[in-house]
């Protein structure tokens, strides 16, 4: 945890520019694992008004707001979290880890058409464990997972 | 040049209409050439230096589109912009305040105006008052009334409070303003909130109270006390406290006055709370000044609020310290012992209006049982009758007074057309006699 600083526009609050001008309850969304419901949260718990800005906000008020803050998993040990859980899942051999490991749908979703995110986004959290050639050999190998007339779909 | 000799050689080489064509486009061409060097001699017009309007400095602050520029207006074009006609009126205080002013405008202080609101008006009174160049307000029946009852209040007896409820529009806030003014200038304790939407709509900072349930707002309760201290300086200042009062480390002997206690509120903020309580109560038990309760938007503290708690539970109104302060007078459970409680509801913010109010203020008519027995049934709907205020509804405009106030609209210049009889008559019978409706329906073009 830092101390705050406090520049013309940008607060830098545990590692992350906060614009000055935002409301709290808004700003705090910006760090990576807070979201709107739980940034109204900790604005509750800290007694901050809807339209309190960071701004306006006191030296005390912000050593509050750092403390709560770093108390909670956001950021990169949230990042770390996710990322272990998904090695985790593969390494115990589950289902849901191959599905990752082969950068394929893991919710159930269809993969005759679309899964384009999934796709592109799924299995980066392994790609630092494993090869380009890894993934594409696991997807081969498990392949006869996959059904028949999904298998032309792969590249 | 070249071009122009071009034109002339093809005009000599082919056909005859060809030629009476390429004769016109040399002509056209040499009178523009000739009227380019006669415009070389007048001075060209500086368009990169605006008359009228200058451009702010860049701020740190991202201007909204439209305030960019600021007007100068020594420099304006005198032809679209004229002063508005200038209209004497009376400021409403104790002595004008009577029968002689009915149906006539009168003008609220705008020293009131700056010590209560800051400038700015409840309601939709603000663009009125811009529009009409002055704080000016329609004194009616329903006034003198309130003013009589005021008058009345003002001598030693108990009282319930009033509540001043009406559809939107129809002149409650314009009703308080007046009455708190009159009260101002008769020497009335005058604690006046313009509006306590901001009480609850968690826009102001608040903070859980030490070792107590309910939740603090210092800046709201701080901005309360400079307004009374404003306003009612000479009448606080007859007023002893009675007995020794501590707040905080600071001790005030019995001999002092309200006006020292409230001075500790104005420059103590954390314990304007303490301050503002210890004056509701002192004020309230004494029968030296006759005290003035006007709490605009009263329908708020019986509502939810915005705010929460830290468990993030919706705080209702009554956890809020500075609606504890005044809830009390409009339940029954606290007296004036010598003055009035007025407050007006507001349907501005309906979220802010709670149902079980709007039907109390607003019961269905009562219809005979067709049978007489389900009266005495208890699960059969009864609509409660008993409020623990009175209310006092303010109904619409009556002719005279649409009339009086569709003079003032055109000798404010808001109305142009000549005024007649007719007019005002088809202009009150459209709005169903609401103010705000009949402001409406001459101001809109559409």
């Amino acid at each position: 945890m830092g101390r705050p600083e406090q520049s013309s526009r940008m607060l830098h609050l545990l590692g992350v520019n906060l614009p000055d001008q935002k409301v709290v309850s808004v700003a705090l969304t910006y760090f990576y694992g807070i979201g709107p419901l739980t940034a109204r949260k900790i604005c509750s718990k800290l007694s901050f008004h809807n339209e309190c800005k960071l701004s306006e906000l006191t030296e005390s008020q912000l050593n509050q707001l750092s403390g709560v803050l770093s108390e909670m998993t956001i950021e990169n040990d949230l990042k770390r979290q996710v990322t272990a859980n998904v090695v985790h899942l593969r390494q115990i051999g589950t289902y849901v880890g191959k599905r990752h490991a082969m950068g394929l749908p893991v919710h159930g979703q269809k993969t005759r058409n679309n899964a384009r995110t999934a796709k592109k986004l799924n299995g980066r959290m392994l790609r630092k464990y494993s090869t380009v050639a890894e993934t594409a050999f696991a997807r081969q190998a498990f392949g006869m997972f996959q059904s028949p007339l999904s298998r032309h779909q792969q590249d | 040049m070249n071009c122009l000799a071009q034109n002339a050689r093809l005009a000599l080489k082919t056909p005859s209409y060809i030629a009476a064509a390429g004769a016109r486009l040399l002509t056209t061409s040499l009178v523009i050439a000739a009227e380019k060097g006669s415009n070389a001699t007048k001075p060209k017009a500086d368009r990169t230096q605006s008359m009228a309007f200058t451009k702010k400095e860049n701020t740190t602050k991202k201007v909204r589109s439209g305030t960019a520029t600021s007007v100068n207006m020594s420099a304006a074009n005198p032809v679209y912009y004229t002063n508005g006609p200038k209209t004497s009126l009376d400021l409403l205080s104790a002595e004008t305040a009577n029968k002689a002013r009915l149906n006539t405008f009168v003008q609220i202080d705008d020293a009131f105006l700056q010590n209560t609101g800051r400038g700015r008006c409840p309601g939709y009174l603000d663009a009125d008052f811009k529009l009409f160049g002055k704080p000016a307000l329609l004194y009616r029946d329903l006034t003198q009334t309130l003013v009589d009852r005021l008058a009345q209040h003002s001598e030693a007896v108990p009282k319930r409070a009033t509540v001043l409820d009406g559809l939107n529009g129809c002149g409650k806030s314009a009703e308080l303003l007046k009455l708190a003014s009159v009260a101002a200038t008769s020497g009335h304790i005058v604690i006046y909130a313009m509006s306590t939407l901001p009480w609850v709509n968690s826009s102001r900072p608040y903070g859980p109270g030490y070792k107590s349930e309910l939740f603090v707002q210092h800046e709201l309760a701080n901005e309360l006390l400079r307004s009374v201290a404003a306003v009612s300086r000479e009448a606080l200042s007859k007023v002893p406290l009675g007995t020794s009062v501590t707040l905080g480390k600071k001790t005030l002997e019995a001999e002092k006055t309200l006006t020292d206690l409230v001075d500790i509120g104005m420059q103590t903020p954390s314990l304007a709370h303490d301050v503002l309580d210890q004056l509701l109560a002192i004020a309230s038990k004494q029968a030296i000044v006759p005290v003035f309760i006007a709490l605009d938007s009263v329908n708020t503290l019986w509502s939810n609020t915005f705010y929460r708690d830290q468990e993030d539970v919706i705080l209702p109104a009554n956890r809020l310290r500075l609606v504890r302060s005044f809830l009390p007078f409009f339940e029954g459970e606290a007296a004036l012992a010598k003055g009035w409680v007025v407050g007006a509801t507001s349907y501005m913010e309906g979220r802010f209006m709670p149902k079980s109010l709007k039907a109390m203020l607003n019961p269905p008519p009562l219809v005979p049982l067709a049978n007489p027995e389900l009266s005495y049934d208890p699960k059969v709907a009864n609509p409660s009758a008993s409020l623990p205020f009175d209310v006092v509804k303010v109904n619409r405009l009556s002719s005279a007074e649409a009339w009086a106030m569709m003079s003032f609209y055109q000798k404010a210049n808001v109305v142009t057309t000549p005024l007649t009889e007719g007019l005002v008559a088809k202009k009150w019978v459209y709005a169903n006699g609401n103010p705000r409706q009949m402001f409406a329906g001459v101001t809109t073009y559409f």
